[in-house]
């Protein structure tokens, strides 16, 4: 067998076939550009580069934004203006925000909101009007840009946001000191009516991303089964991948659900969603559902695996021993593919010596080839 | 009605999650001049330990433990004016704080209420916050225990940060010291010179308790 180019690995692995090595990769916007980006890129590690297909317009809205201090902290004020009234977010950016990779700071950290967009029942109101007046065009022009730069080094995956319940949690009302659960309580009626309407305001996004030259179709939910209970995720999270599913799966493409948080309370439900790629998925000791177990639970899924940042922390030598303590977790290694992080940035020594563990990993794997792995690296 | 039936609606308003309920129960059992204290602690706390219990058993999730909380704290500001001075917070004090370069909260909040149920005073300095900060509260409140939150590897350094600076100000003898969060190990707490790295909300207050009462035996 010819040996395979980093995208067909990639992608062979995720739709549940045999690669003939075990896919590891970098996120194009967690990833260091140097020399030992290039020399892990040179030994087989491949780029996943998630790009969008659509443009948002915002019809009968008006977005001013200005820089304020509030109680001392300089953040950026972005208020929406609308005939139903005003609401705004106060955003905190340290260095390097909008002049690195998505939005981020120089040390990965994106903007954080101190203030959302909901803070009052009122503010429903005004944010279903601007959900129900947000139009998704296509614009294909960052996939097919970015497909024909990575060529065979990687693959190109079409990004979604939040779903609409998790747009809520994280983005909108937010949870700090639990504020989307009390609004849950509380204010149940608008929150589930705003919901319903984000879902009808995406039918049409869904519909383009789905026929974008993309081959993976990424939902960036940040599942964690503690803030998304099985509750929450069987009533409002399942049922929206289902409508994602369907156009994505038309058009024969997979779909992938970024779930990067302690999943073992979901673990019986993700099973029965349609997604194809679990992705992001971290096992201990960052998250709590071990990979074996995920692999053998979702026999027709597959899993992009996050290697776990506080690994990293403790050292080039911790790595080598918990990635090898990962392989044989996971034999004969299909399924699978592990990138070199989902969240942090990774240094050069922890990402070459993860390169140095992965590179040799030939599949089916077997403890035998693991053990000679390990001695070759002495 | 009597007694009982104020406490045992407050109990049961608690456990489940009902605003109306316990707002209304507490004005009434405020008006019917029932002892504050009771009101909280035979009523709310009561109401709340069962919420833990529940939580604890994988009944309850991080949801329900959150809107408790919050339920109980809408009952307390009604009972509160008539507390007069008298105070139910009997353990001792707590420092909490997300430190700086961190926003995530919900961990520190479930620790912070649930070690005020216990009846320790927290003072929960928020997330975000310079080490200055923790160790002035530590200097202005003089309390038992610092308690720590950081998710991200990246600020998990500032715990250590805080805690060399609590030795700067002659301060680290006089607290002990807990942390948590995703990414925080033992080895880590270890290497910082922390007291405790708490697995979980529950384990940690239960070693806050621990810490306290066993104190108290010795004095
Ligand atoms: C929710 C969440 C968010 C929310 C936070 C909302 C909020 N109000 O807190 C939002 C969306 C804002 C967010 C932002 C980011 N996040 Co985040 N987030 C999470 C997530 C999914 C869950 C965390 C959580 O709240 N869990 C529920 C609570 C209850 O659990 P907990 O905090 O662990 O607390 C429990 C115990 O640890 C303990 N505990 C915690 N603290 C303390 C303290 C004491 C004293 C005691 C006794 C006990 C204790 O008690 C709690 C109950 O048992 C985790 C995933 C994960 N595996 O943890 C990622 C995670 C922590 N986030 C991560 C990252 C990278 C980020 C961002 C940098 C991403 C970005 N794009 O910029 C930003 C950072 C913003 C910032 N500056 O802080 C990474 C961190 C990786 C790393 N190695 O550092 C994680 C691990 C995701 C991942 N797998 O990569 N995040």
């Amino acid at each position: 067998m010819t040996e395979m180019t980093r995208r067909e690995r990639i992608l062979t692995a995720s739709r549940g076939e045999r690669a003939d090595k075990l896919p590891f990769f970098h996120w194009w916007r967690h990833s260091q550009i140097g020399w030992a980006e290039r020399e892990c890129r040179n030994r087989g590690m491949g780029m996943a580069w998630a790009r969008p297909s659509y443009t948002v317009e915002l019809r009968d809205v008006d977005v001013v934004e200005q820089p304020v201090v509030v109680e001392g902290v300089k953040v950026l004020r972005r208020t929406y203006n609308t005939p139903m009234g005003s609401i705004y977010l106060d955003e905190k950016r340290e260095p390097g925000t909008g002049e690195w990779h998505g939005m981020r700071s120089w040390q990965d950290v994106s903007p954080w909101q101190t203030e959302r967009l909901i803070k009052q029942p009122e503010d429903y109101e005004v944010l279903k009007f601007i959900v129900e007046h947000t139009v998704y065009t296509a614009d294909y022009f960052p996939i097919e840009q970015a497909k024909d730069w990575l060529g065979e080094d990687g693959c190109v995956v079409d990004i979604h946001p939040h779903s609409p319940m998790q747009m809520l949690m994280i983005d909108w009302i937010g949870s700090e000191g639990g504020r989307f659960f009390i609004h849950y309580a509380k204010y149940h009626d608008l929150v589930e009516d705003l919901y319903r309407a984000i879902s009808k305001s995406r039918e049409p996004m869904y519909e383009i991303s789905a026929r974008s030259p993309a081959d993976v179709i990424w939902c960036g939910d940040n599942i964690d089964g503690v803030l998304v209970n099985p509750r929450l995720f069987e009533q409002y999270f399942m049922p929206e991948y289902e409508k994602m599913a369907k156009p994505i799966h038309r058009q024969g493409k997979l779909f992938a659900s970024h779930m990067d948080g302690r999943v073992d309370v979901l673990k019986d439900l993700i099973a029965q969603t349609p997604l194809d790629i679990v992705e992001g998925l971290h096992p201990p000791p960052m998250g709590d559902l071990p990979i074996g177990e995920a692999l053998s639970l979702w026999k027709d899924k597959v899993v992009w695996m996050g290697f776990a940042g506080s690994v990293y922390t403790l050292g080039p030598e911790a790595t080598k021993k918990h990635t090898l303590e990962l392989l044989r977790e996971v034999l004969p290694g299909d399924r699978l593919t592990i990138a070199m992080s989902t969240e942090n940035l990774v240094s050069n020594e922890n990402l070459r010596m993860v390169t140095s563990v992965l590179e040799n990993v030939d599949l089916p794997l077997t403890g035998e080839k693991i053990g000679v792995i390990e001695k070759s690296l002495g | 009605m009597a007694v009982e039936k104020y406490l045992s609606s407050l109990k049961e308003g608690i456990i489940n999650l009902d605003f109306g309920t316990v707002v209304n129960a507490a004005k009434e059992a405020m008006a019917a001049g029932v002892d504050p204290n009771a009101t909280i602690n035979k009523g709310m706390v009561a109401g709340m330990a069962v919420v833990g219990d529940k939580f604890e058993k994988g009944e309850y999730f991080l949801s329900e433990l959150v809107v408790a909380a919050e339920v109980m704290k809408e009952g307390v500001e009604v009972v509160k004016p008539y507390l007069k001075g008298s105070s139910t917070l009997g353990l001792g004090k707590v420092v909490m704080a997300t430190v700086e370069g961190d926003h995530h909260d919900l961990g520190k909040n479930i620790v912070t209420s649930l070690l005020g149920v216990q009846g320790f005073q927290v003072f929960d300095l928020g997330i975000d916050v310079p080490t200055a900060r923790i160790v002035g509260a530590v200097k202005e409140h003089q309390p038992a225990i610092v308690g720590m939150s950081a998710l991200l590897t990246l600020t998990m350094t500032k715990m250590g940060e805080v805690i060399e600076a609590l030795k700067s100000a002659s301060l680290r003898e006089k607290v002990k010291i807990i942390i948590g969060g995703t990414s925080v190990t033992t080895e880590f707490a270890d290497r910082i010179g922390a007291d405790h790295r708490a697995a979980n909300a529950l384990e940690g207050v239960k070693k806050c308790v621990e810490w306290v009462t066993s104190s108290e035996r010795r004095q």
